[in-house]
Order: C-alpha cells, then structure tokens, then sequence
C-alpha cells in the first residue's frame, strides 16, 4: 500500500498547499482562510445512473421517441417548459420550483473519456479527477483541508452510516451520520467519551497515535456539537415518509437551528435502471421531487433559501437508446440541477443533447462538471477553486 | 537471539492476523530463528478455497454458454461473493497457514479485481494463495491469464483492429512499476502485445490468435514482435519492479514510513534472487530492525485485520451473515469489492468519525449487549426500497480464553497484563484511571472482561 509519505511526495494537494501563502497573498485573499461564511450547498448525488433524458425532456426532438419507442415518456406525463422542453411529471415539485426561478439546469455535463462502472465514475465525480487519475482525497475534503485550524468535522456533513470518498481530505474528513442522537449517543458511551477527554491538543507530534486520538477529540465534539445544535429547530413540514426525505429533514433541521456546516451530502440510490425502467424510475423520481420541494419550503419559511444551494448530480446518464429490457445502460454526459433562492441565471442554462452526433451511443459532454463545482466553489463560497480542482477549470454563470 | 512477547506478537501481527490468546505461550521459550522457522513451515501448504462449484453443467461446459446463463451467474454472483468472503475470513483465522494468508491478503489488494463472477473470484484467490510466497514472476503471468482480471481490466475487448489499454496500463503503474517508470508509448506498445489474451465462456484463458496484433513493437528500449509474455519479462528485467514491490511489502509488513535504503537492499536481493517472494520476507522477518521499537504497532489495522484479530482473541461472532458483511462496509472494507484497480489505500485512510466510533464501539457492544445500528451504502443493482426498517445487528464473543490467560491479582496487575498482550504500540496514553473507573465489576472473571474489552476500545487498539 501507499505509504503515507509516498503520498505526500506525490500528492498535489500537499505540493499545491505549501504554494498557499503566496498564492493567497499574490491573488488577496486572505479571507479565504475564513471556515464560515452563512453560505451552504447541499449536494445531492443520486446514485446509479440517473436517466437525464427521461426527466427534462426534449418532447419535440422526434429523434428521442424514435431511440425510445417504449421508454418515451408520453405527452401526457409532460409537464412543459417551452416548446421544446418538458419535465417528466414525477418531478412535479421541480417543476413548480422552476417556475419561481429557483431551478437551473445545466445540460450535457461530463468528463473527457467517460467511464462506464459505477465504482470508477462516482470516484471520478466525487475526487474530481481526471479519468486516469486516482485520487485518495474527494473535492470538498480538500475544502475542508483550505479552512483554517480551527475546522472541525461537522463543517462537512454527509447524512449517511458510512463517509464517501467526495468528503475525505488529507489533512481532516467530514462527519457522517444519519441520526444526530445515535451519533451523540455512540459518542457518549462512558469509556470512548472519557478516552476522548484524555487528549489534550498536541498539534506538534504526528504519531499515529495522536492522529487517531485527535479524531476522536474531533469526533465527539463534533457529536455534541450536531447533538445540541439538532434540539434547536425540529420542522413541523411533511416530508416523504422514505429514508431520503428523511435525511432531507434533518439537513433542514441542522441548517435552521444555524449549524455552521457549510456543505451537505446526502445520496439517493435505485437509478440504475437497466430492466422495467419507467415505473421504477418515476417513483424514485417522485421520491427526489417530492422530497426536495418539502427541504425547499422548510428552508424558505426560515429565511435560509436565499443562502442555499442545492446542487444534484449523477455520476452518468444513460444510454440515448433503450435496450432490449425496457431498460437503459450506462451512458455518459448527463444534466445536474441546480436549485437555489439566489441563483443568478435559472433556467435551461444551455442547449439541450445532441441526440444525432453521438460517440457509441452516448451523448457528448460539453461542460466539464468540474466547471459546476469550479463555479460552485468560487462564485458562491469564494475559495479558490483551483487549490481545490487542482487545476484550473473556466467557471459558469449559473450564481 | 530472544524475542520478547510484545516482539513475537509483533511478529505474528504482520506474518498474520495475530493470536488465539493462549497461543503465546509455546513461542516465549523459542529462538527467533525457530519461531520464524516455523511460520513458514507452516504455510508450506496451499490449501485452496473450495466452497463455490464450478458453475456450468456438463452439458453447458460442452456446449458453451449464452447470454441468458451468464446474466443468471452475474445476478447470483453477488450473493456468491458475500460467501465466500465469509469462508476467507473463517479461512484466516483459522488456518495454521498464517502468513501465506496474510500474503494472499496482500496480493488481494495489490491485484485488486472485482468482477461479477463469484467462482472466477474464487479461482482468482486460489492463484494468488498458490503463488503467494512464491516466485512474483510466475504470478504475474498467471494473473495476466486469469480470467477475472482479464474481464475487469478489459482485455477482452483488446484487439489488433481496436486495442484497448486498460490491462497494459495498470501492469506498469500499478502491478509493476509505479507511475513515472514508463511512458505511454510503453503502455499503448504493450496493450498491442497482450490483443488476444482472453476468456471463454467456460472460464478459461485462450489466445485468440486472429485478435493478436504479431506486427513490430517498441517497449522499454526494446523492438520485436513482443507477446504479452515478452512484455513481462521485460518488465521484470528492470530493476525497479522488484523496487516498487519491495516498498510496497514493506510499508504492508513493515512500517507504513518506509526507509528508503533498507528497502533499496532488499529490492537488490529480491532482484538478484529472480523475483523469490519467500525469500524476500524471509530477509524481513530475520532482520533486526523488523524488531525495532519504532516499527511495532506502527500501522492501522485494516478493518479486515481488525475483524480477525477480535475472532482470535474473543471469537467474534455476529449474528447473521448480513451483519459481518455490514460491518465491513462501515468499516470501509468488504473483501472481493476493492473501491477500484488501486485497491485499498490503507493507512489514515481507514480512518473517519463515523469509522473510528465503530471501531471503538465494537468491544462496547459485545460487552453491553447493544446491536449495532450501522449499515453500509446499498450496492447499485439494488432497488431502492424507501423508508426500510433500521437494520440491527448482533455481535456476541467468547472471552473464555482472555479470561483463561489472566488472572486478577490487582487492578494495577490486571491492567498491565492485558496492556502487554492487547496493546502493541506505546501505552502511555492509555489512562488507566478511566479504564478502572469504567470497570464496576466486582467479579473477578467480569473484571478481566471489562478490562480486555475497555482496552479493546482504545484507539491504540487499533494499531498493530
């Protein structure tokens, strides 16, 4: 295995870091050190594959019935956006929250030399590397690696049992649960949180065990931290009684009882659609829609809408044409929304696919979805978003 | 020479998964030469894993199989997996063979694969526990015929009209040489000589010679009409493949802080002796300064070696096979589903909130008799199902053997015996007031329990 050593003689992160002072210096931004602004994304990564095509779809472009004789969504099931776009009507509540313009859609985001595994591609959308590149660190732990000494793990929260790889950086990770009081209670038990107690900071050794004694420390002030914050705002709001809705609610919670968390991560699985596609589809579809429009509201009626961003991604599209199963297979370049009470452009941000010139069968890309988080990252948190990309990517215009 | 306690627990740590506790005692009077000796006399046997049939008929393996069998295989396959990474576990704690497993583990990660063919999983894992301690070079080839890596890496698409690189590419970054050692010429000249290595549908390697491209090739400095075998004997020519494999064993067995001009010696003596894997550790395991202060109870344990550890020393038992299977996800590592062809990075990387708890927690659970509320991430074929109802396992343990070793004397006396057989790094952060304080006990055989298991919950556990 890498060693850790061998990762920091190779990690550009490491490299780039030590270049911190005087790139900051040079570009004035000191305040990018600053951990919290009031500013948050929620990132949504629905999971397996999402079919871009079959929720806004592009109901007059005859080619899309013709690759989808049987997986069309029909007239009927469309709610239109103009005269070339609609919504599938699962996504209701995305629809209404585009007409009141907090809704953009970005189209035909991608990443040169797609993959087609799961695995391999959400790793390339959650480290934001290149295709050929594995990284060990994910794009918003090397955000929380730029926050300044005082960062703690529930700055960067993923509502989950287990921390995917988009929130580990180098020098700290985010903090994962799904229940703040099962976290705070884990964390409680007598003899871990007397353990815990034990350390005192001592930043100057970096033993092994002093990592792991400082992780704990982190942890269980982090638990108590999310424990007591959770208490202050509980939402009365009706969310979808399914898992996701309910890990929508507790985001709502944390961010109207204030938590200075800056960045959510929440994941919706059951897109991987290659058999019977369109009922299943639509009833996830309903699940994100319904469950969105309810965080939505409850953010809206506490003054918080404004300051959010939810962006939500997949780690690819699906195949333009259908497969033999009433299915579709794992495609390339796909839409992400972005929702929000303070976007700058709502919309369709761009032209829709091109459903004639494909590569294989899939659609091309022609906006690199680090371009989104590029974006994300400058224009809405102000970092540098080029430490954290590792390189530099051309930013969009959506806030 | 004498090796202490904390030294030959040290050694059967890193030569394999650690000690039943009553174990220790037939080594104290031994030499190191004779304790080494007999670590590898006892992985002289290669027993495979032999709990998945072969998965076609008679009447299918003569007749070849269609699509409508193979997507039959691939969604069994899942479930088939599961089961056999539960026989590997059961597998490395129990067999006598410990370092050649410990060694499989290793090729394990550093040919990470995952495909949706449990047996082909399983073949894998045989060849790589056959070639184990053995010699890298007859590995590699057999790896580069396996089938399983053939179909995850893509060589099966690799053909004379449309190369594909996949294989070629992490045979030189990853397998042998390590990026920066090769250029992409080599690597695209290289697919060229492996077009045509392949699998049948009965699971078998074949050489398509009407996909294989026989025209010049130029690698390494080097021009012919090179097949995949050339390709790797050159490879293997090149010094620094026994170097890159050499740091990497060491930062496995060793000490993740590698030092560099030990490990350049023993790459020059792995180079010199023709790739002899045996020999390598060998050297390792004999040195003096395997023994060194500094590289015991250096490293995180992975959550595999943290998981055989605890059924050695308290029998570690869950409740349903659902539950073993979830806490590897928490944990961050399921065998047979490594994260990508870079397998798992190890080290601080084991480490998060949310997996440090788990961690600690374990010894809690087992002793206060909680289930453990944790589930891992549902894999992609899976359906969504909504609001499921919060899955709870059991763990359970038998801590007769812990109890059976230990006598209590004193809370001092007690703390310190179990410090020296639990913990393997430096135990000066470990309060023992708080472990004390957390142990009402009154009980004489309860206090030996909460104690073990208060120790067990320390992040110094953690490190082997």
């Amino acid at each position: 295995m890498t060693t850790r050593r061998d990762f920091l003689k190779s990690g550009s992160l490491i490299t780039a870091s030590l270049f911190v002072p005087q790139f900051l210096k040079a570009k004035g931004i000191e305040s990018f050190k600053q951990s919290y602004s009031g500013k948050k994304i929620i990132v949504i990564q629905l999971t397996g594959g999402n079919d871009g095509l079959n929720c806004v779809i592009p109901y007059t472009n005859d080619e899309y019935y013709k690759l989808r004789p049987a997986l069309g969504i029909e007239k009927k099931d469309l709610i239109t956006i103009n005269t070339e776009v609609a919504f599938n009507k699962a996504l209701t509540g995305l629809s209404e929250l585009y007409d009141n313009g907090n809704v953009g859609i970005i189209n035909n985001v991608g990443y040169p030399e797609p993959n087609h595994s799961h695995f391999r591609s959400l790793d390339i959308w959650q480290s934001a590397s290149d295709a050929k590149e594995y990284l060990q660190t994910g794009w918003l732990g090397r955000w929380l690696d730029l926050q300044n000494e005082n960062a703690l793990p529930h700055h960067l929260i993923e509502i989950d049992d287990t921390l995917s790889l988009a929130l580990k950086g180098e020098k700290l990770k985010g903090l994962a649960f799904r229940n703040p009081e099962t976290l705070f209670l884990a964390s409680k038990n007598k003899m871990i949180h007397e353990t815990a107690k034990q350390v005192e900071s001592d930043n100057h050794t970096h033993s092994v065990v002093d990592f792991l004694h400082k992780t704990l420390a982190e942890t269980t002030q982090s638990a108590s931290y999310i424990y007591n914050k959770s208490k202050i705002y509980k939402s009365t709001l009706t969310y979808p009684q399914h898992e996701f809705g309910q890990r929508l609610k507790t985001i709502a919670e944390l961010i109207c009882s204030g938590s200075q968390t800056s960045m959510y991560y929440v994941s919706l699985p059951g897109f991987d659609t290659h058999v019977f596609q369109k009922g299943a589809h639509n009833k996830i579809l309903k699940t994100y829609s319904d469950s969105v429009a309810a965080l939505c509201s409850d953010l809206k009626s506490n003054n918080q809408f404004n300051d959010t961003l939810i962006f939500t991604f997949s780690e690819f599209g699906r195949r333009v044409k259908q497969n033999a199963s009433q299915g579709t297979d794992h495609g390339t370049a796909n839409n992400v929304f972005i929702i929000g009470g303070n976007l700058k452009k709502a919309g369709i941000y761009n032209s829709m696919p091109d459903l004639i010139n494909l590569t294989d069968g899939d659609l091309n890309y022609t906006i690199d979805f680090r371009q989104v988080y590029a974006t994300l990252l400058e224009n809405w948190l102000q970092q540098p978003s080029e430490l954290i990309l590792k390189k530099k990517f051309e930013k969009l215009q959506f806030v | 020479m004498q090796l202490s306690q904390k030294q030959i627990q040290h050694l059967f740590l890193r030569a394999g998964f650690g000690f039943f506790p009553n174990e220790s005692a037939k080594y104290i009077s031994k030499s190191k030469e004779q304790i080494i000796e007999s670590v590898f006399q006892e992985s002289k046997n290669i027993r495979p894993i032999a709990y998945l049939p072969y998965p076609l008929s008679g009447k299918e393996e003569k007749e070849g199989v269609g699509g409508f069998q193979i997507l039959k295989m691939i969604l069994k396959s899942k479930k088939d997996t599961e089961e056999l990474n539960l026989q590997w576990i059961f597998k490395m704690t129990w067999t006598q063979a410990q370092l050649r497993e410990k060694m499989t583990y290793f090729w394990h990660n550093h040919f990470a694969t995952n495909t949706p063919f449990a047996y082909l999983m399983q073949e894998q894992n045989n060849l790589l526990r056959t070639h184990a301690l053995g010699n890298f070079k007859g590995m590699l080839l057999a790896v580069a015929k396996d089938p399983a890596m053939l179909i995850y890496l893509n060589n099966q698409q690799n053909k004379k009209a449309h190369p594909n690189e996949n294989f070629a590419r992490e045979l030189l970054e990853l397998f042998t040489l390590g990026e920066g050692n090769y250029t992409e010429t080599d690597v695209k000249e290289a697919a060229r000589a492996f077009t045509g290595w392949a699998t049948n549908t009965k699971g078998q390697y074949v050489f398509n010679e009407h996909h294989h491209d026989n025209g010049i090739k130029k690698f390494m400095g080097e021009e012919g009409n090179f097949n995949g075998e050339d390709i790797i004997a050159i490879v293997l020519k090149n010094k620094q493949c026994a170097k890159f494999i050499t740091k990497k064993i060491y930062s496995e067995f060793v000490n993740p802080a590698v030092d560099v001009e030990r490990v350049e010696k023993l790459g020059d003596n792995f180079f010199k002796s023709g790739y002899d894997i045996e020999r390598l550790m060998r050297d390792i395991f004999l040195s003096n300064w395997f023994y060194d202060e500094e590289n015991i109870g250096c490293k995180i344990a992975s959550p595999v070696e943290l998981i055989v550890r605890l059924k050695k020393l308290i029998k570690l038992e869950f409740n349903e096979d659902k539950t073993a299977l979830e806490v590897q996800k928490v944990l961050g590592q399921v065998l047979f589903f490594p994260p990508n062809v870079a397998g798992w990075k190890g080290g601080e990387n084991w480490i998060d909130s949310a997996s440090l708890l788990i961690r600690l927690s374990i010894p809690q659970y087992v002793i206060n008799e909680t289930s453990i509320m944790m589930q891992g991430k549902p894999p992609f074929e899976e359906e969504d199902k909504g609001n499921q109802k919060k899955y709870r396992g059991k763990v359970r343990a038998d801590w007769k053997e812990i109890v059976h070793n230990n006598t209590f004397k004193n809370n001092s006396q007690l703390f310190d015996e179990l410090v020296l057989q639990l913990i393997q790094c430096s135990p000066t952060k470990i309060n023992k007031a708080v472990i004390e304080e957390n142990n009402a006990q009154t009980d004489s055989v309860k206090k030996i329990i909460s104690v073990a298991a208060n120790i067990m919950s320390t992040p110094e556990f953690q490190l082997i």
